[in-house]
């Protein structure tokens, strides 16, 4: 009876220290950022930092400046790596901006599964929240139409920043939304230009069925067939791993690989069973694929903001934030940037000593003109509400996994 | 014929998998006569155990002991911590309901399959984790079958899958435990009453068809690379679907079912396209279970009248 106690002591132990071992280490969602970032143990200064990136700002808290401002992501389902990442910057940005302003924002969260009908329903739950302003999010294009659809019918005084959806023409359709990203209309043809001015013949094309996937595939692939360039188009969903059979199928005068993924880690995958079939040609990622877990030599990547690290200005805020924060990825500044925008426009109508509402941020929010921002660029909008100076950037990738920006 | 081996030996990687995981369907339908849908996700955490394992040994590019021992140890783990979440659903979710309606044990598996999702997302969290296994076994190593190179870790695959599909049919018709696991699922009431223990050879059938579930999910780690928290479930789907093709309840049929399967998702990319993969494979579950619902080898439903 003891031994078999002592057993069953063993085998939990041994139960736990699997789950911890696998728990420990996790190589998704995490970018080259991590790594250039400089000196880890640096602590950030938000005040110094802030001071740097911003042009708006007011210089004096104002004791009632009350606010609550919603985030609406993935934080589960799917594409949790997405929205863990994003809620983590999204609570930075508060916690940063509370502290240099001595304000008490405060945040609803609201994990829409990167589900429609759960982003509607949270759309009107923010909007029955009469404290809350404006919010961040949703992340994806098809959950900003759901939410959209919400705040228009509501309020659509309603303003809301998507940090990371890219579908052309979607932010002319909601009063309320404005994002601080650039659209597929710059991806698209970015992209293109740079396949054909590399003297790309034969493009295969792997989209992964979601609308973020097949909208930039189309964007591509039309840019290239003017350009009388050969694509060959395909579709695969991102819950299988195994690409063998369709690697088996790329030509061999291929010259490049377009994956418009937005699982990183597929495309290492897919990188890797195109060694495993000595397939020679290149492959290039769209900005879903800037992670840690594509580090193919000799890849290329286009990314809608450039890697923080390197931004002048934002190093020690990257450090601050990987201080708190186990790891990041692309997803995340762009979160910080739109919740920044968001805190700005509040802080703005309190310094004209009226109450801020729903309306007078909406406004405020259209009259940014940040000169510099955290994406090293500047942040202002279009009447659309897209942003007014987005632009793509394409990295190459290294042997050492470091990215090289090639345009 | 370079480009037709390719894909064969693609196929036949990916069926093997299918396989092992539709042997579990198969054994827990042939026993009790009910699907336990939550057999992908103890797929999903035999994954994760052997990349725990790895992870502990230092990881694919650092590694404390040999490959080959770091391999067995990951299988060792995977089909450890497997068989014990096979056994625990079977003695939490689905006893307690053995007497209940056919349908109570097939709602407590989905519910099942949710807890264990979201457990894995709380325990792992949503993101995916990578073997490496090209810095364990480098992409070049391998066997040359004519025109191409069929990489080392495809063929520890496919072989271990048929040695272990071997072993079973073994176990099943020699072994005293095989024995009454057969006559369990022919009659368990005639069984119980010639004195075999159905209990025990219940929990026999989920911790055998558990670990080789287990062993499926580091195979697909070490050949395919990524794991994540939601990757039972499509593979679930595919082996339920494998193990209606071959014969539910059926131990060969599974095994033919799984690499069927894993031939009709590989010559459909090939020759048709990617985009048609998956209607292909759910479209032969349905042309199955309307025409010929006892699979190729399963045996047809007898009823008295």
């Amino acid at each position: 009876m003891r031994r078999r106690s002592i057993w069953r002591l063993v085998a939990t132990l041994l139960v736990f220290a699997l789950v911890a071992a696998a728990c420990g280490e996790d190589t998704g969602g995490d970018t080259t950022t991590t790594d250039g970032g400089g000196d880890p143990t640096t602590t950030a200064s938000p005040d110094t930092t802030m001071a740097d990136m911003t042009t708006t700002t007011g210089a004096q808290p104002v004791d009632v400046c009350e606010a609550t401002v919603g985030f609406m992501g993935p934080i589960t389902g799917p594409v949790a790596f997405i929205g863990e990442v994003q809620l983590n910057w999204f609570n930075y940005a508060l916690d940063t901006w509370n502290e240099e302003m001595g304000y008490d924002f405060q945040m609803v969260e609201g994990d829409n599964q990167f589900d429609t009908a759960q982003s509607a329903t949270l759309a009107q739950q923010f909007l029955d929240d009469s404290a809350m302003l404006a919010a961040v999010g949703p992340a994806g294009s098809d959950q900003v139409d759901a939410a959209g659809a919400v705040y228009e019918a509501g309020d659509p005084n309603f303003t809301f920043i998507s940090p990371s959806s890219t579908r052309s023409g979607i932010a002319a359709q909601y009063t309320g939304m404005f994002r601080t990203v650039p659209t597929d209309d710059d991806q698209g043809p970015t992209t293109a230009d740079f396949l054909i001015a590399q003297g790309a013949q034969n493009v295969f094309m792997v989209d992964d069925q979601s609308s973020y996937s097949t909208g930039l595939a189309d964007s591509v692939e039309e840019n290239l067939t003017a350009a009388d360039v050969t694509v060959t188009r395909e579709s695969v969903s991102q819950d299988v791993t195994d690409f063998s059979a369709l690697v088996g199928t790329i030509a061999d005068d291929t010259d490049f690989v377009y994956l418009p993924w937005q699982v990183a880690a597929n495309g290492q995958i897919f990188a890797n069973q195109m060694a495993e079939q000595s397939k020679e040609a290149v492959i290039f990622g769209s900005d879903g694929m800037d992670s840690e877990d594509f580090t193919e030599a000799g890849s290329f990547i286009a990314a809608f903001a450039p890697d923080i690290a390197f931004v002048e200005g934002s190093e020690s805020l990257l450090d601050g934030y990987l201080e708190q924060y186990e790891s990041t990825n692309t997803f995340g500044p762009p979160v910080y940037a739109a919740a920044r925008v968001i805190f700005e426009a509040i802080d703005s109508v309190c310094q004209t000593g009226a109450t801020p509402d729903r309306a007078s941020v909406q406004a405020e929010v259209a009259n940014t003109d940040q000169a510099d921002s955290i994406l090293g660029s500047p942040i202002s909008f279009t009447e659309d509400g897209d942003l007014a100076e987005g632009r793509f950037f394409i990295f190459q990738i290294e042997e050492d996994g470091s990215k090289t920006l090639v345009e | 014929m370079e480009f037709f081996l390719q894909q064969t030996v693609n196929g036949l990687t990916l069926g093997s998998v299918y396989a092992l995981i539709a042997l579990g369907y198969s054994m827990v339908y042939g026993v009790l006569k009910f699907l336990n849908f939550a057999h992908g996700e103890v797929y999903m955490f035999g994954a994760f155990a052997g990349y725990g394992v790895l992870t502990v040994l230092g990881g694919p590019s650092a590694l404390i002991v040999p490959v080959w021992l770091a391999i067995t140890l990951m299988f060792v783990a995977a089909m450890a911590v497997a068989s014990g979440i096979g056994v625990a659903l079977e003695r939490f979710a689905y006893r307690p309901l053995r007497k209940a309606s056919r349908l109570a044990p097939l709602i407590s598996a989905i519910g099942a399959s949710f807890f264990l999702q979201a457990a894995a997302l709380l325990l792992f969290t949503a993101n995916s984790r990578s073997y490496d296994a090209p810095s364990l076994i480098p992409i070049e190593s391998g066997l040359t079958l004519g025109p191409i190179n069929v990489w080392l870790v495809r063929i520890l695959v496919i072989v271990t899958a048929f040695v272990l599909m071997i072993l079973l049919t073994w176990w099943v018709k020699s072994s005293r435990v095989g024995k009454a696991v057969r006559a369990v699922s022919f009659d368990t009431e005639a069984a119980a009453m010639m004195g075999v223990d159905v209990d025990r050879v219940i929990v026999a059938t989920f911790l055998i068809g558990s670990a080789l579930a287990g062993v499926g999910g580091v195979m697909v780690g070490l050949v395919f690379g990524r794991i994540f928290h939601l990757m039972g479930f499509i593979a679930g789907l595919k082996a339920f679907t494998a193990a209606v093709v071959g014969g539910i309840g059926s131990i060969p049929g599974a095994m033919l079912g799984g690499l069927l399967i894993g031939f009709a998702e590989a010559y459909t990319t090939s020759y048709i396209s990617s985009t048609f993969q998956n209607l292909i494979v759910f479209g032969l579950l349905i042309v199955f279970l309307l025409v010929r619902p006892s699979g190729f080898l399963g045996r047809p439903e007898l009823a008295k009248v």
